[in-house]
């Protein structure tokens, strides 16, 4: 009666209870086994998947599979005028779209030879717009990585604080995360009403949320033991491999564009570059606290010296007629006409040109053939690069190191994909 | 074929004597002698700014828009009447013909409406396009405008904007010179001179919308098309005009699988830059009385199902006595639809073989590009026939009555003429068309095929000329190519066609008629954006 129950259950299980296995059965199984991370989970920033070969709990092989977030960015920017590209750049590195507008406007304003005619002011607030997005970007990556290990109230702190940093960049843009707020020859529009004070009070309260957040994480042990002498990576790996940006920086590597290949207004103002020694998952959570405080420090710089002044080149071929003669004269009609329809018409050559992005080093290179729009447009996108590193760094570690490696290789899917 | 582009003239290291060698901003340009100067620095690449100007009309030097300078001459000259002469040095780009021709843009703007966005020439505008690349400078007037009138009635075809009009008498010497006709004139002195209709006359001949086409503004605007679509927002496709035998070059322009308008595409062997009225509306018949599906016995069927059903009624003749099935070939299909029925028809041995076709209509001739006769593809038609060895009738040949042992027909098209009630009864009608009408209605078996601006495939002109249309619409329904439905319709009745493809119909084609042996299949193109063509307007 007994067997014939067991017998039932198995038809119905389709397995053996434990107690029915032999003993050979009950030990791990000797071969290897893959593992899915991704493409939809929690740890997964973006949509990737990661197939992982483990021999028990460790790592042989972490296998990146990326491509889900591909949206043609590349091509569909050849069919779009340069200034349609903008949107699509805001959606590459989605934490801080300010960068990549700058530096799409920066790759084609060099095309056209504007690079030194950009008007202060609009230099400024670029700069301006640019460290806020550092700083959401850096915010974002450190509080998912410590919520991914478990540590949920940092989280909260640090988004509460990013969640200011978007209020503010939606009035000066209009929108909370798409921002298309650079134009080529400037910006699009002048930064909002009292905008100095708010964003001295919002650096403030954040300077406060960060204090909070380092005594809740540099010394917490599950925190630091996660962190520590996980993911590391040699200087040498990370020149090889083509790694910038804050995991370089945290190996030791001593480059950052804004100072090493200065532009827009950079050169006027003070910052220091931190540098790791490691080269581990802490030193990149270090080196990113350090580059919060040092784009607050250079945000407070740009809030004394920004000069009062026009936002716009006034170079025709970029900027768009005041909307009074866009009504008022054939011409202005014409030009508004020609700038919306055919675009800004840049003139044949190609060029690359790159800043400082949330993660690294972020290019683009662009040939022109003398229309409104590119004939081929290429993004360097640093989530790209260390998003190869990631099989290298995963090797031998544990299932659950996964996680603080790759949060803080902070692989942003929108930028990775293109 | 004609679409093969014609080789630019390369500069030659030793001059014939019937050439000249000129320098355009430092570089060197051998061209025939008579070439003016415009043209020459064309073929340099650079395109001197000019609204008179156009290749195909007389040369008036009117609108000042292409001064150059020319070394030795101490005044600027319009590049576009100054023949180039040997040793001639030309400066397009010096302080002072870079003034002169901002300077003219500025003065051609002083009047001008500020009419872009409501404006059917807006996005291929030439002032447009001028103003961007040669002046882009702010305006500096300061009084009113001169209004003049803003909607006249030309004629049948067209309405002037007196407003928009920059003066520039294209549209005049385009009547004088295509259509042989004086309609428009300049009247008044000053900014009060206007463009209107010469005295006692209208704007009305068979090619008076040229003018619309030629116009470098939205002066003079097409009743057909004006309001209905943003130029900017069309997609071309070349093609061939299916509105007579001359098979004028032209582009389809074409938005959300709907053709909008149909111009004239520049073919000196066959059509210059013009093409006639007429021509041009025929884009509204693509979508007129079309057969989307298949029909059997005045109900919709599958194609499967159309093909069996016809397959079965011919069978009867085709196993008893083939010579009882008839096939008609139309004047109006492609060379490849009919090059495919003509081939089944002999694999059948079918005994009798028609074309189809519109009748002449002689008062259309006019010794320009109209001629007597409306169908597109008679002499393709005739050539396919010979080819294959087939003796081909007209089907007005039925009026004198039908072959006793006639019991079948397959009919190419929807216009066949000869064919009344009582014969449409007797006869078992099988039809490949486009349209639900002629003795589409009547047919047993109806199978629906593309129009010509559905499929790729080739049409012949009156001189012989195999011309290459290009599809820029997808066809409705079920509709596939013509051929295509032969193919089935063969495979059905037991008779192997092996065309995949209207490439593998060409191919089969020019091996078989002998005069087409040197052609080669064009690769399909891809729509141009007219918003992306750049140099139009």
């Amino acid at each position: 009666m007994a067997a014939d129950a067991r017998t039932l259950k198995q038809l119905v299980l389709g397995r053996k209870d434990v107690q029915d296995l032999s003993d050979i059965e009950q030990e791990l199984p000797p071969d290897l086994m893959t593992v899915n991370m991704g493409p939809s989970h929690p740890a997964m920033h973006g949509t990737v998947r990661i197939v992982l070969t483990v021999d028990g709990e460790k790592i042989i092989k972490g296998d990146v599979q990326p491509g889900y977030l591909h949206r043609c960015f590349e091509k569909e920017a050849e069919h779009a005028t340069y200034t349609q590209v903008f949107p699509y750049t805001d959606r590459l590195n989605y934490v801080s779209p300010m960068i990549n507008n700058c530096g799409w406007a920066m790759a084609v304003e060099k095309l056209m030879g504007l690079t030194t005619k950009i008007p202060r002011r609009a230099e400024y607030i670029r700069v301006i717009v640019s460290e806020m997005s550092r700083i959401t970007d850096h915010l974002t990556c450190v509080g998912a990585s410590a919520m991914e290990l478990g540590a949920f109230t940092p989280f909260l702190y640090l988004l509460k604080s990013r969640e200011w940093m978007y209020e503010l960049l939606e009035k000066v843009s209009g929108a909370r995360l798409t921002h298309s707020y650079v134009r080529v020859g400037g910006v699009s529009q002048d930064l909002p009403e009292n905008f100095g004070p708010e964003l001295t009070q919002v650096l403030d309260r954040t300077a406060e949320v960060m204090v909070e957040c380092q005594d809740l994480l540099n010394n917490n042990k599950i925190f630091h033991d996660r962190m520590a002498g996980i993911g590391a990576i040699t200087r040498e790996d990370a020149i090889r491999t083509g790694c910038v940006g804050p995991i370089a920086r945290a190996a030791g590597v001593d480059y950052d564009v804004r100072r090493d290949f200065p532009y827009s207004v950079y050169p006027e103002l003070e910052f220091d570059v931190p540098l790791g020694t490691t080269g581990d998952c802490y030193d990149r959570y270090l080196i990113r606290l350090e580059e919060l405080k040092q784009s607050m420090r250079i945000l407070r710089q740009c809030l004394v010296q920004i000069p009062e002044g026009p936002i716009m080149s006034d170079d025709h071929r970029v900027a768009l007629p005041p909307k009074a003669a866009t009504y008022n004269t054939i011409e202005s009609m014409i030009r508004h006409f020609k700038h919306i329809m055919d675009g800004v018409r840049v003139p044949a050559g190609e060029a690359y040109s790159f800043v400082e992005g949330g993660n690294g080093e972020l290019g683009f290179f662009i040939v022109a053939d003398g229309t409104g729009r590119p004939y081929k447009a290429y993004c360097r996108s640093p989530s790209f690069v260390h998003l190869s590193t990631a099989e290298m760094l995963f090797k031998d570690h544990f299932i659950a190191d996964v996680v603080p490696i790759f949060g803080m290789i902070n692989m942003i899917g929108g930028e990775c994909d293109k | 074929m004609s679409d093969v582009a014609a080789p630019t003239t390369p500069p030659a290291p030793a001059p014939a004597p019937d050439h000249v060698t000129l320098t355009i901003d430092g570089q060197s340009v051998t061209v025939p002698k008579g070439t003016n100067v415009l043209e020459a620095a064309k073929l340099l690449g650079n395109d001197i700014s000019a609204f008179c100007y156009h290749p195909g009309l007389p040369i008036v030097a009117q609108c000042r828009q292409c001064l150059v300078s020319i070394e030795k001459n101490p005044k600027l000259q319009p590049s576009c009447q100054q023949v180039c002469v040997e040793s001639m040095a030309v400066h397009t780009t010096d302080a002072q013909s870079t003034l002169a021709r901002k300077q003219q843009l500025e003065f051609t703007l002083v009047n001008h409406p500020i009419d872009c966005p409501i404006c059917d020439k807006a996005g291929e505008c030439t002032l447009q396009r001028l103003y961007f690349d040669h002046d882009n400078a702010d305006s500096r007037v300061d009084t009113q405008k001169v209004h003049k009138a803003k909607a006249v009635d030309l004629g049948p075809t067209i309405v002037l904007d007196q407003e928009r009009c920059i003066l520039c008498s294209r549209c005049i010497r385009t009547c004088d010179a295509v259509a042989g006709v004086h309609q428009l004139e300049f009247a008044n002195r000053g900014d009060h001179e206007i463009l209107t209709t010469a005295p006692g006359e209208q704007l009305d001949n068979p090619y008076s919308l040229n003018t619309v086409d030629v116009c470098p503004v939205g002066a003079l605007t097409s009743k057909d098309f004006r309001f209905t679509m943003r130029a900017w927002e069309l997609e071309a496709t070349p093609s061939v005009c299916n509105g007579c035998a001359t098979g004028c070059n032209i582009e389809l322009h074409h938005k959300n699988d709907r053709a909008w308008r149909i111009v004239p595409r520049h073919n000196e062997a066959v059509n210059s830059y013009w093409m006639c009225d007429e021509g041009r509306t025929t884009y509204h018949e693509l979508r007129e009385d079309r057969l989307a599906a298949a029909v059997v016995d005045g109900l919709p069927a599958s194609w499967d199902k159309a093909v069996q059903a016809a397959a079965k009624r011919l069978g009867v003749f085709l196993t008893r006595d083939a010579s009882q099935v008839g096939v008609v070939l139309s004047a109006l299909h492609s060379n490849e639809d009919n090059f495919a029925l003509a081939k089944l028809a002999k694999l059948w041995g079918a005994g009798h073989v028609y074309v189809a076709g519109k009748p002449l209509v002689p008062a259309r001739a006019d010794g320009r590009l109209r001629v007597a006769d409306v169908n597109p593809n008679a002499t393709g038609v005739k050539a396919i026939a010979e080819a294959l060895g087939l003796t081909l009738l007209p089907t007005l040949e039925l009026d004198r009555g039908t072959p006793a042992n006639l019991r079948a027909l397959i009919i190419l098209g929807d216009v066949v003429p000869g064919l009344d009630a009582v014969k449409l009864k007797e006869i078992e009608i099988i039809s490949i068309a486009a349209h639900e009408r002629g003795p589409v209605p009547h047919a047993k078996v109806a199978l629906p095929c593309a129009s010509w601006a559905e499929t790729g495939a080739t049409t012949t002109n009156q001189k012989g000329l195999v011309q290459r249309m290009h599809a820029a619409v997808t066809s409705p329904g079920a509709a596939i190519a013509g051929w295509d439905a032969v193919v089935r319709l063969a495979a059905a009745t037991g008779q192997k066609l092996a065309y995949a493809h209207a490439r593998d119909v060409f191919k089969d084609m020019t091996a078989t008629v002998p005069a087409w042996k040197e052609l080669t299949w064009q690769r399909d193109v891809r729509p141009l954006a007219l918003r992306f063509a750049g140099s139009r307007g």
